[in-house]
């Protein structure tokens, strides 16, 4: 009977830990899906090879994969183990508030007249964005070793 | 807050993967908290103290700092 129950809640750690993974690689696939349609998506609008209807298509098939590849991160934060999750949770507290900055930097700049928008658009913001994120889940792993 | 993690697993001769599975974390998880880089949440130290047959006061206690 013991044995039985050891062995139920071992094998039931096991799933855990597996179907964690699994949700990670998940999130991972659905990232790069999300690239795999953004940076084309970026290239086609910015040259102007498509007519206007279409390129309202072209430019929201991202914005359903990004939403897409956000439930699947979502979905992998809550089966994470708790230090992954403190990791997680830490670059993107870091990310958000380097961006946030970023942006108030940009906005009183732009106030005073001083502004470049060839470094500073809103796709260079996504960029930037994704950039403090990495930032914030490097210091965050390093903080915690793992 | 200091641990006596590693005295425990030695104890039961397990290594830092076997504890991990048995409470249902990454081995990395593990011995963030081993090394007391990060401090377990009650249930996670309920598990830890339940796997190897003790209490979460003899696996955690304050420093003396801390107290």
């Amino acid at each position: 009977m013991f044995t039985y129950l050891y062995e139920a809640k071992h094998s039931t750690s096991i799933f855990m830990e597996r179907s964690g993974k699994n949700e990670s690689q998940n999130s991972v696939i659905f990232a790069l899906i999300y690239g795999a349609t953004y940076l084309p998506a970026a290239w086609l609008l910015k040259h102007q090879m498509i007519g206007k209807p279409l390129s309202i298509i072209v430019a929201i098939i991202p914005i359903i994969t990004f939403a897409v590849f956000v439930l699947k991160l979502i979905k992998a934060f809550s089966v994470m183990d708790e230090v992954r999750q403190r990791v997680q949770l830490e670059a993107v507290v870091i990310g958000f508030s380097l961006t946030a900055m970023l942006i108030m930097l940009l906005f009183l700049l732009e106030l005073c007249g001083v502004s470049n928008p060839g470094w500073f658009g809103y796709g260079h913001l996504v960029g930037y964005c994704w950039l403090f994120y990495f930032v914030g889940w490097f210091v965050s792993k390093k903080k915690y070793d793992v | 807050m200091k641990n006596t993690i590693k005295v425990e697993r030695a104890k039961k001769n397990w290594t830092q993967a076997d504890l991990a599975k048995h409470i249902g974390i990454s081995r990395q998880g593990l011995n963030s908290i081993e090394t007391g880089k990060f401090i377990p949440s009650t249930v996670l130290a309920l598990r830890m103290a339940k796997a190897f047959n003790t209490t979460v006061e003899v696996l955690f206690q304050l420093d003396d700092t801390e107290q």
